[in-house]
């Protein structure tokens, strides 16, 4: 009995569209995370697509969406005999209540189960696409797919069916077990973000979770990239537990949802019954308007009404359906947990700007609108015929055109309708973070027109396929295949947005330059998109299904018949509308651009490095001055430059030829002189000139170089007119603008796998650290150190910058000229700006500090200016002069998130430290920090420079890094500091696992932001903290000294390494140096546990056990133990180190013990009593589990 | 009124549903009577300008249909045979919906429309009820409720009293019967008493072919003197149909009565019936089957 009971049920959701739609659903969500970079399901990171770990994530990230699913499922086992009023009939039979409950239960559930197993599926098929770069896809293992789902996923499938199914049995309603859904789903977020945030907590949370995800959180926290693509977390310890829990709280469910079953109908409560009584009596009152004769119809005044009313009553079947109602809570927690926790930064909340959540609302919430045009294009073309309702609409005098006419209107109201809502959800967030400033106009022009629009033609498009399908189920599955095309055809090189229909592209957006990147694009594509609609839409409405004649033929053979009409010549204007601007389209494009699909840029730049890259190594004079004019034209977006360059052979030889090349293909090199060189070979598809000078140029002997230069994006690229010559916020680096010398890496391709298809090396690593030859370049594109005069001349309204002192500034007409002049040999890679600026200005020790910003972006400028005056503070105090008499912060417009240091200028993109909300002081005030750096690399890039082999960015990088640090341990205090260093600490622990060549010592670092920036800070913090702070300036100022403006030999880590070594004392720091700097070296540091005693004279004694150990990791990861002896700080407290409210004065002691591997006791004897004791409490150490440091006195 | 010519329909898969139908429908109550799969529905349908029929000509007064299906679509109403409902839809609202489709363009209209039909149909207090929680008959007097919407001078109304209770039968055929007076209302139904109680002529449709056609009086004053009933025990049923044409059986206190066709008096204790519509129902579809038991006889 109850095995056919299941099995029937598990049949009958097996025939139930929802099922199959779920199925399509999932499978596009998980194929898409996995075969495409566009959509994204949780934070995947680096880790192989099919790693055990990306299949277990994925699965339990997508078991929180399938929530709606599997209530669909099991609500629909107790609600639908009711509906269906089956149920009294199946309740009189013999039937057990056990059987008939649990035994729909199971075969509902299995169908959940079932329908879940898409997701594993579509991982494993999403990893065989051929456009996947194989650097990210492992061996696909089929236990590792069915462990995860059937230990990880498959049990929270059952605990949430069970759980559902007990509100739904409670409830007896569809509407109120969703409502459940929602409540529970904002219980599970909030329990996350309270204890998930608390490691004291995480214990507590990896037991109880209920989906699992803290469980395997803490157990895979610090799993390399090894672990995470090898190995399943084992079902052991908390996990095993947590597991099972699940499995009994389902029990449980059960067990309740069984004990409120009842098979009798409740009537219903009286106070219902009297509420509906009044109703009925209320209905009842009134009296209807009856007339003997009924008045006649006049159908052809009736058009306007038909038009508003069919309109509103078509919006009211979508608008009301539980469906969309559905998709609308589903898209509405996407995109409300995106927008809460994005744009963050070191942790620290953004002000939540328009134009910052735009994107991510369209990302996070553009599959629901999707969904919905495509699911309701096929609704309301066969909705009728579905309803047995088409017999009486047909045989009314209702004209053809108010089927598609109406049915569109609505579908775009709906739409209209579904952005709006996710509009008034963003500005609820925008509220719940004090950010009141509702920018409805950017809201509208960059997200709900072209996104209404965008969807419409999606809308069109289903309308249209359906007309000609023969059921809903092939139009829908047509549809599907529309949207997996989109998603693949981009991939095979099918990019052009002419192609695809309804590609319109997205516009990146900018407070300071609006839309004007893609925008107008945007437009024209909708034009000539809605062009080929209308088209459609025409096709569809004669096409239509009138009357009983379904079959395609007849409606294709009446069709000639029927475009003779106005239907017929809206259709015409419809291909003439496409037909123009498809022309124009084009034109602009493939005419007036050059259109290049990626494979063929790629296969460009693959043949550059082919034929150009055996030059790298060729030795060329250096650049000595720069004399630039450079015309900006923004309206126009428009450059015009012209230069002059004075050359020196330096290079100990006489010099034959002088390559001479501009790479960047939006800027064409007009001409170039130089006197006594001719011209050799003239490139013109890579802009590469080689000159052989008449005479070889003598060592010593000058030269110079004068070329012209234009840029200018005229006409729209398949991806508008760029980013970087702008209306409002041009940020361009002389690359881009002005002739290089000589060949080099930069720009080529980095792509593994990519490299590999076109037969390169796949990955140009730099010089080893022993190559003394290669010091002989720097690693800054071997640029020089020259004397600039920059002429700069503008629109009136915006402020030209470049580098150097500005001599003049004049605005005549509608021009403004600056000029800019170096003090002091600066590096020949720099960068201009223009844009409509505020300026905010401080005198500090005779430096003129600067932040040029938009004035929408007032919030952090005043810290700014402080980060700047303190840096330069500290690094004038500790490492030695400044060298330019201003210092300039210059926001951009957020098309790349990255602050940049040029000779005293700093580019800082709008989308960082403008928005950073720092009302809470808890947080990491990354805005001095960020500036603090970009300051530091004043020194550390503009008057040491490193050369171009391993180790390089250290010099540069982690030495700006530990500058910042050191700057914040002023600010904040020493015992503030953990936060940051932790913060450094973990993003280091984690990047490990994405490492794809392999990692090296800090001082082999070869270019890897990891290594230099993460692990160089905690790594250069302990160091000053043994070594002393002003031990290690005096030696990293000397070290400034020997290569300040220096050119070959430029400075390597060696020489840095070297001077940690002069400074360590005795064996132990000289180990720690080496450990630290030469070698991998991972601790594992932890407190066990503390005892507290009174002692007789009022004092405590405190017993500490800790655990340590030392290990030493290969480039892969491997790590063998190694014998650990260090003096390490251990600390008593009266608060916990890290938290808000900690501060010196908290610390009862901290000093540092020997500490040696294994196990081992401590005792401090102290006045006051400790509430925290622990080993390494500032997380100093490089410690793979840095939150077991602490522990809490029993 | 309404004249068909010869009308006749295959469908693609080779089935003659209508074959040379040619009929007069004049106003008032007009009975179209069948067996299941006759071709009603496809004649209703074609009528209805829902489909196109293969030949002929359809005619109401004065409008080429096939030609000009609109000009009698602001003229028609029709209750289908089979016919869904929205979801979530109120019978005020479907109503006002269907009166703006059919073209009252004002509000007042519409008003006085709606209300009225659901008055008249006795749906008034279940007015904000969804039509999906309808019973059956009150499924079918909001049909017709829609099908009067603007007065329309053909109505056609398709097997609407398949599976209503009598009582809601009675109800649904006294609506009808108000109506029925100066319009065309073509019924069609296999339920014989329909047509008997209500409609002053009609016409049988078997096999495609429009085997009867005429006043009910006329034709059970035809029928007299050629139809004969007997009483007779169950067992004895296989010997008289081997005997006589029965046209029809029912069961009556336990035993047989038995209708046969006979042009002259039979004896053997059959008397005389007092023929009823439903005899002469009966005896056509009993022709038209010898018919075509004639025909397989003469193919082969």
């Amino acid at each position: 009995m109850f095995g056919s009971i299941a099995l029937f049920e598990l049949r009958y959701q097996l025939r139930n569209p929802v099922f199959w739609v779920a199925l399509v659903i999932f499978f596009l969500l998980t194929f898409g995370a996995t075969a495409s970079e566009n959509i994204q399901i949780g934070g995947g990171g680096n880790v192989n697509v099919n790693s055990p770990f990306a299949i277990l994530q994925t699965q339990m990230v997508l078991t929180l969406f399938f929530m709606f699913v599997t209530t669909a499922f099991v609500a629909n086992v107790v609600v639908r005999d009711d509906e269906s009023g089956f149920g009294p009939m199946v309740r009189s039979t013999q039937v057990t209540r056990f059987a008939y409950l649990i035994g729909r239960f199971t075969g509902a559930a299995l169908a959940a189960l079932v329908a879940f197993m898409v997701v594993p599926f579509a991982i494993f098929f999403g990893s065989l696409m051929p456009w996947v770069d194989p650097e990210t896809v492992g061996v696909n293992r089929f236990a590792d797919y069915a462990a995860s789902y059937s230990l990880f996923a498959a049990p929270t499938v059952i605990l949430l069916s069970a759980f559902f199914f007990a509100i739904a049995t409670i409830t007896r309603s569809m509407i109120y077990s969703y409502v459940a859904v929602v409540g529970f789903l904002v219980a599970y977020v909030s329990f996350n973000v309270v204890v998930g945030g608390e490691p004291e907590y995480r214990d507590f949370a990896a037991l109880v979770d209920p989906l699992g995800f803290s469980a395997i959180a803490n157990e895979t926290r610090y799993w390399t990239a090894a672990e995470l693509n090898s190995r399943l977390p084992d079902l052991t310890g908390t996990i095993l537990i947590n597991r099972l829990m699940a499995l009994g709280v389902a029990a449980a469910a059960l067990v309740v949802a069984f004990w409120r079953f009842s098979f009798a109908e409740k009537g219903v409560s009286a106070r219902k019954a009297r509420r509906m009584e009044k109703r009925a009596q209320k209905l009842a009152r009134t009296k209807p308007v009856t007339v003997a004769a009924l008045p006649a119809t006049e159908p052809d005044n009736a058009g306007f009404v038909r038009l508003v009313k069919t309109t509103r009553f078509e919006m009211g079947q979508v608008l009301r359906s539980p469906a969309f109602v559905v998709l609308m809570i589903m898209g509405l927690f996407n995109s409300i947990t995106a927008l809460a926790f994005g744009n963050e930064i070191y942790g620290t909340p953004p002000v939540p700007a328009t134009f910052s959540l735009i994107p991510i609302l369209a990302g996070t919430f553009g599959i629901i609108p999707r969904i919905i045009a495509i699911y309701y294009g096929g609704e309301l073309v066969w909705r009728d015929r579905d309803r047995k309702f088409n017999e009486v609409i047909d045989s009314t005098s209702l004209p053809g055109w108010a089927y598609m006419v109406p049915k569109t209107i609505a579908v775009t109201f709906v739409l209209l309708s579904t952005l709006l809502i996710s509009v008034i959800a963003a500005m609820a967030v925008q509220m719940v973070r004090g950010y009141f400033d509702f920018e409805l106009g950017k809201y509208l022009m960059w997200y709900v027109l072209p996104g209404t629009i965008d969807m419409v033609l999606i809308a069109i498009l289903s309308v249209f396929v359906q007309a000609l399908s023969p059921n809903k189920f092939v139009g829908w599955g047509i549809m599907v295949l529309y949207l997996v095309a989109a998603i693949t055809l981009d991939n095979l090189g099918f990019d052009h947005p002419l192609l695809l229909y309804g590609t319109t592209g997205f516009s990146p957006v900018s407070d300071m330059n609006g839309d004007a990147v893609a925008g107008s694009l945007g437009w024209w594509l909708r034009l000539y998109w809605g062009g080929v609609a209308l088209l459609l839409a025409v096709l569809a409405h004669l096409l239509w299904r009138r009357g009983t004649e379904t079959k395609l033929l007849p409606r294709i053979g009446q069709l000639p018949r029927r475009l003779a009409s106005r239907a017929g010549a809206l259709g015409l204007t419809g291909i003439l509308v496409a037909g123009a601007t498809g022309a124009f389209l084009f034109n602009q494009m493939n005419v007036e651009n050059t259109y290049r699909n990626q494979d063929s840029q790629e296969a460009l730049l693959a043949d550059y490095e082919k034929q150009y890259l055996q030059y790298a190594e060729l030795k060329q004079p250096s650049l000595t001055d720069v004399t630039l004019a450079v015309d900006i034209y923004p309206e126009e977006r428009r450059l015009e430059v012209s230069g002059t360059y004075q050359l020196v052979n330096d290079t100990g030889a006489p010099v034959d030829v002088l390559h001479v090349r501009l790479v960047d293909p939006d800027t064409r090199l007009l001409e170039v002189e130089i006197p006594g060189a001719e011209l050799e070979v003239n490139d013109e598809v890579y802009q590469h000139r080689i000159y052989r000078f008449e005479q070889p140029l003598a060592v010593d002997a000058t030269a110079t170089l004068t070329f012209k230069s234009r840029r200018h994006h005229h006409a729209l690229t398949t991806s508008g007119y760029g980013t970087r010559l702008v209306e409002n916020g041009t940020f361009l680096n002389n690359s881009e603008f002005a002739p290089q010398l000589g060949m080099d890496r930069g720009g080529l391709l980095t792509d593994r796998a990519t490299r590999r298809r076109y037969g390169l090396e796949p990955e140009l690593r730099p010089a080893k650290l022993e190559d003394e030859s290669a010091r002989d370049r720097n690693y800054v594109g071997n640029v020089d150190w020259v004397n600039s005069d920059i002429t700069i001349t503008t629109s009136a309204d915006q402020v030209p910058v470049a580098p150097g002192t500005r001599v003049s500034d004049v605005t005549q007409g509608d021009r403004r000229t600056a000029r800019f002049q170096s003090t002091n040999p600066i590096l020949g890679f720099f960068s201009i700006q223009s844009a409509d600026y505020e300026i905010a200005k401080r005198e500090a020790d005779g430096v003129e500090l600067q932040v040029y910003h938009d004035a929408q972006h007032p919030y952090n400028v005043d810290r700014m200016l402080d980060a700047m005056q303190s840096s330069l503070t500290y690094y004038r105090a500790n490492f030695g002069p400044y060298q330019f008499d201003h210092a300039r912060i210059i926001e951009f417009p957020g098309y790349a998130s990255f602050a940049q240091a040029f000779a005293g200028t700093m580019p800082y993109s709008e989308s960082i430290g403008f928005l950073a909300n720092l009302a809470d002081p808890g947080e990491i005030d990354y805005v001095t920090y960020i500036t603090a750096h970009e300051v530091a690399h004043q020194y550390w890039a503009h008057q040491l420079i490193s050369a171009d082999m391993q180790g390089g960015t250290m010099l540069v990088e982690t030495l700006a890094q530990y500058s910042a640090l050191m700057v914040m341990k002023d600010l904040y205090g020493e015992d503030q500091m953990r936060r940051f260093l932790k913060f450094e600490l973990d993003n280091y622990l984690s990047s490990r696992g994405s490492e794809a060549i392999e990692e090296l010592p800090l001082e082999r670092v070869e270019n890897q932001g990891y290594i230099h920036y993460r692990k160089g800070s905690v790594v250069m913090y302990l160091l000053q903290d043994r070594l002393g702070e002003d031990r290690v300036n005096a030696m990293l100022s000397a070290l400034l000294d020997r290569y300040r403006f220096q050119s070959q030999p430029y400075a390597t880590s060696t020489d840095l390494v070297d001077g940690f070594f002069s400074l360590a004392r005795n064996e132990d720091e000289r180990s720690l140096v080496r450990d630290l700097l030469q070698r991998i070296t991972i601790y594992d540091l932890k407190a066990d546990e503390a005892e507290v005693r009174e002692l007789d004279d009022g004092r405590f004694e405190t017993t500490v056990t800790v655990a340590a150990a030392k290990l030493y990791a290969d480039g892969e990861g491997v790590e063998t133990e190694a014998d650990l002896s260090d003096m390490i700080e251990i600390g008593l407290f009266t608060e916990r180190p890290g938290a808000g409210e900690f501060a010196a004065e908290n610390v009862i002691v901290l000093e540092r013990r020997d500490v040696r591997s294994g196990e081992q006791t401590i005792t401090f004897v102290t006045d006051e009593r400790p509430s925290w004791v622990g080993i390494d409490p500032y997380n100093k150490y490089v410690d793979r589990n840095s939150d077991d440091n602490l522990v809490a006195p029993g | 009124m309404l004249e068909l010519n010869n009308v006749s329909h295959v469908y693609s898969n080779g089935v003659r549903a209508l074959d040379n139908v040619s009929l007069t429908v004049p106003k008032g109550m007009f009975g179209l009577l069948g067996p299941n799969g006759a071709g009603k529905s496809t004649l209703m349908r074609t009528v209805a300008t829902l489909q196109t029929p293969t030949t002929g000509k359809i005619m109401f007064d004065g409008i080429d249909i096939l030609a000009d299906p609109e000009a009698l679509r602001k003229r028609l109403g029709y209750l289908p045979q089979d016919f869904g409902v929205y979801p979530r839809v109120s019978a005020y609202d479907m109503l006002d919906h269907m009166a703006v489709l059919k073209g009252i363009a004002s509000r007042a209209a519409r008003k006085e429309t709606v209300e009225t039909l659901l008055a008249q149909t006795n749906l008034w207090d279940v007015r904000k009820k969804a039509i999906a929680g309808f019973s059956g008959g009150m499924r079918q007097r909001f049909g017709i409720a829609q099908a009067l919407i603007g007065n329309p001078d053909l109505i056609i109304v398709d097997e609407p009293t398949a599976g209503l209770d009598p009582e809601e039968r009675n109800r649904f055929l006294n609506l009808l019967a108000e109506i029925g007076e100066n319009v065309v209302v073509i019924l069609s139904t296999h339920i014989v008493e329909d047509v008997a109680d209500l409609c002053p002529s009609m016409a049988v449709l078997v096999g495609g072919q429009i085997k009867l056609e005429g006043a009910p009086k006329d034709l059970i004053e035809k029928s007299r003197g050629t139809i004969w009933a007997k009483t007779i025990e169950r067992s004895e049923l296989d010997g008289y149909r081997s005997m006589y044409e029965v046209i029809s059986t029912r069961l009556f206190a336990g035993r047989t009565i038995i209708h046969i066709l006979c042009d002259h008096d039979p004896g053997d204790g059959f008397s005389a019936a007092e023929g009823g519509l439903e005899d002469v129902y009966f005896s056509t579809l009993a022709a038209s089957r010898r018919g075509d038991a004639d025909a397989q006889t003469i193919a082969a």
